[in-house]
């Protein structure tokens, strides 16, 4: 059986997440004073949670490399499931980075425009109008309704 | 009689009209992403929980217990008309739900889903108000080193109880108190997993989290999913009541449904789906005439239904009680109370008997109002399912989007949600829940507090945890657990559990 065959497995691939997030926060935790029992420092906690992750990571690991062929592996041939992955991420990255500077109404215009795109369905002139009703809506419930102090307009 | 003047003084709170409206607006924001697939109620409070900041603490949590109890009214709704769950608590609904419609008795079905909910409800609420004070009573009793036994005892029952592989669920418990410890530890000054960031100093926020796992995580992972048709039952919903053949049917399964529900829920990790599926199995199986499930039983919606609703209300009672939360809604309910700055556990009742029975009295009410609104509003309901998901997507990531920006006013939150989000998404395709994973968070800071408070007590000897009795009985209790779900009987069992249809 080819490697990557083998990886592609849910089992191995969640093994091997447990089993890096552990590495990491052992590394991350290398330096953290340990204490005793008694006294615990920084790292005491920290330190038995990473290596028992590490070694339930490895159990998961090794069960899913023994798993009979039967499991249908996750297929990475459907590209489709990078679309939503990217675009909606990367429409609230900007929407994050955008609110302060430029205000709600240009950051929902941003979330909006680039999160439709996640969507393949979506027509542009739906999009328009979503993102109006959207932007009232908003409005109205979290500046008007709650009275929260986000910046409605680009500060210049 | 000290009951009763425990419901009045929680009337009194309830039934004040910023109250009633909160009660009010949280069981139709429930039954509305009830009815919606594709939001569930985890996603929806994690997105509302920073908006209770700007409320009472009574109130928010008014509004989003609302919302939990609303959601397995409405979820029926979409189950018995469209044939698709509006929410997992409502997928055995479908079976039997759905047939009904298409017999021409989707009217019948709807009301006795309601008036099921209704009984189911209205139990769940008494015995909270019944069985709450003597537990809170116990939990006041605990010390630190019982303490930790319990939580321990609960993160074990949470994952045994649940779907899914178990080893991975405990993966994912460690993984949320990991993540729960980042920031600056609270005894020794140090910072920890910061990465250098100075907005991880003070810790992840419980809302931020949420939002990115559940709420972002399931807009990925619906839009990945090829769009289900809907079959909508087009017909007019002409009658509405029951038969009396009906009733007869169905109050003896309303009254089964109730008591295993009320008992599941109670349980870490039970709750609303738990209960409805481990109804389903035992009205089929009690039933005189088992050949009819499948063909529109009306046991099959009455059992189920008033199950999941007597489930969610009935875990509160450890979440109220004890501080602990047995599921992902009471986990987010306590980060409701933290951000008030209320410390959750046994003391809540005595120190805040207000904003306690308040709650309670309030489930009563939004109970009475949502069979009340909800029958004549199907109609809406229903042509609220014909918003397709490529719009409804849009509002969730928006809210998503601000709801984490007004939890503490920074862009970085959003970042951080954003990266939830896609961690989220890749959790479901490798089929690890992420549910465990949230009691982990909210648990963490508690446990490694008590854990440090009982080595103090023991001066540094582990031993302490064995040596106190109830401490030792509640660890026992964890490892039989372990025990019976390695056990091939009881492992299919619990498969069998969730594989309805």
């Amino acid at each position: 059986m080819p490697f990557w065959r083998l990886l592609a497995r849910r089992d191995v691939l969640a093994g091997l997440l447990f089993v890096g997030v552990a590495a990491l926060g052992l590394w991350l935790s290398r330096d953290y004073p340990i204490g005793t029992a008694l006294r615990m420092g920084t790292g005491y906690v920290p330190r038995l949670l990473c290596w028992i992750l590490l070694g339930l990571g490895a159990i998961i690991l090794v069960q899913g490399l023994r798993e009979a062929q039967a499991e249908r592996p996750l297929s990475f041939a459907d590209m489709s499931a990078w679309r939503p992955v990217i675009f909606v991420t990367a429409s609230l990255v900007i929407f994050g980075l955008s609110i302060e500077q430029l205000g709600l109404v240009v950051s929902i215009l941003l979330l909006i425009g680039v999160g439709a795109v996640a969507a393949r369905e979506l027509r542009p002139i739906e999009t328009v109008v979503a993102a109006l009703v959207l932007i009232v809506l908003s409005w109205g419930i979290f500046i008007i309704g709650l009275g929260l102090t986000i910046p409605v307009w680009p500060e210049w | 009689m000290e009951l009763i003047h425990n419901l009045a003084v929680g009337f009194g709170v309830a039934l004040t009209p910023a109250n009633l409206f909160f009660a009010l607006a949280g069981a139709l924001i429930g039954t509305l992403i009830g009815v919606l697939p594709g939001i569930g109620p985890i996603a929806t409070i994690a997105m509302l929980l920073p908006l209770t900041f700007h409320l009472e603490p009574t109130s928010g949590l008014i509004m989003l217990a609302g919302i939990f109890y609303g959601a397995q009214y409405g979820g029926s709704t979409t189950a018995i008309l469209v044939n698709l769950p509006g929410e997992t608590s409502s997928v055995v609904t479908c079976i039997d739900g759905h047939q009904m419609a298409r017999q021409g008795r989707a009217g019948a079905a709807l009301a006795v889903a309601a008036l099921a909910s209704f009984f189911a409800g209205c139990v769940s609420t008494m015995l909270i108000a019944t069985f709450a004070p003597p537990l809170a009573k116990v939990g006041q009793s605990f010390g630190a080193p019982e303490y930790f036994s319990l939580m321990v005892l609960g993160l074990i029952a949470a994952v045994v109880l649940a779907h899914g592989s178990v080893i991975k669920a405990i993966a994912m418990i460690i993984l949320g108190l990991l993540i729960g410890l980042i920031g600056t530890d609270g005894n020794t000054g140090g910072t920890r997993f910061t990465f250098g960031i100075v907005e991880l100093t003070d810790g992840i926020d419980v809302a931020t989290l949420a939002i990115g796992i559940f709420g972002i995580g399931e807009i990925i992972t619906n839009l990945t999913r090829p769009q289900e048709s809907r079959a909508l039952v087009t017909q007019k919903i002409t009658r509405l009541w029951p038969t009396r053949e009906d009733f007869q049917r169905a109050w003896p399964a309303t009254l089964r449904g109730t008591a295993l529900g009320s008992v599941l829920g109670v349980l870490p990790g039970g709750g609303a789906t738990l209960s409805s599926f481990a109804a389903y199995a035992l009205e089929k199986r009690s039933s005189k005439h088992p050949t009819q499930f499948g063909h529109g039983a009306v046991e099959g919606v009455a059992g189920p239904e008033s199950a999941n609703n007597a489930g969610a209300q009935t875990s509160f009672i450890p979440m109220l009680t004890l501080g602990i939360p047995g599921n992902a809604v009471m986990a987010l309910m306590i980060g409701a109370l933290t951000i008030h700055g209320i410390q959750p556990g046994p003391q809540i009742m005595t120190e805040r008997p207000g904003m306690f029975w308040g709650m309670i009295a309030s489930m009563w009410l939004g109970n009475l109002m949502l069979v009340i609104i909800n029958l004549p509003l199907i109609g809406m309901w229903v042509q609220l399912l014909k918003v397709p998901y490529r719009f409804l997507y849009l509002a969730i990531l928006l809210f998503c989007g601000i709801g984490v920006y007004t939890v503490s006013n920074s862009s970085a939150a959003v970042l951080l949600a954003a990266f939830f989000g896609v961690l989220g998404y890749v959790f479901t395709r490798l089929e690890c829940e992420p549910a465990p994973m949230i009691l982990g968070f909210v648990l963490g800071p508690l446990m490694e507090e008590n854990l440090r408070r009982a080595m103090r007590i023991s001066s540094g000897d582990p031993m302490i945890f064995l040596e106190r009795p109830i401490s030792l009985g509640l660890l026992i209790a964890a490892l039989a657990l372990c025990a019976l779900v390695a056990l091939p009987a009881i492992r299919s069992k619990r498969e069998e559990a969730f594989q309805e249809n």
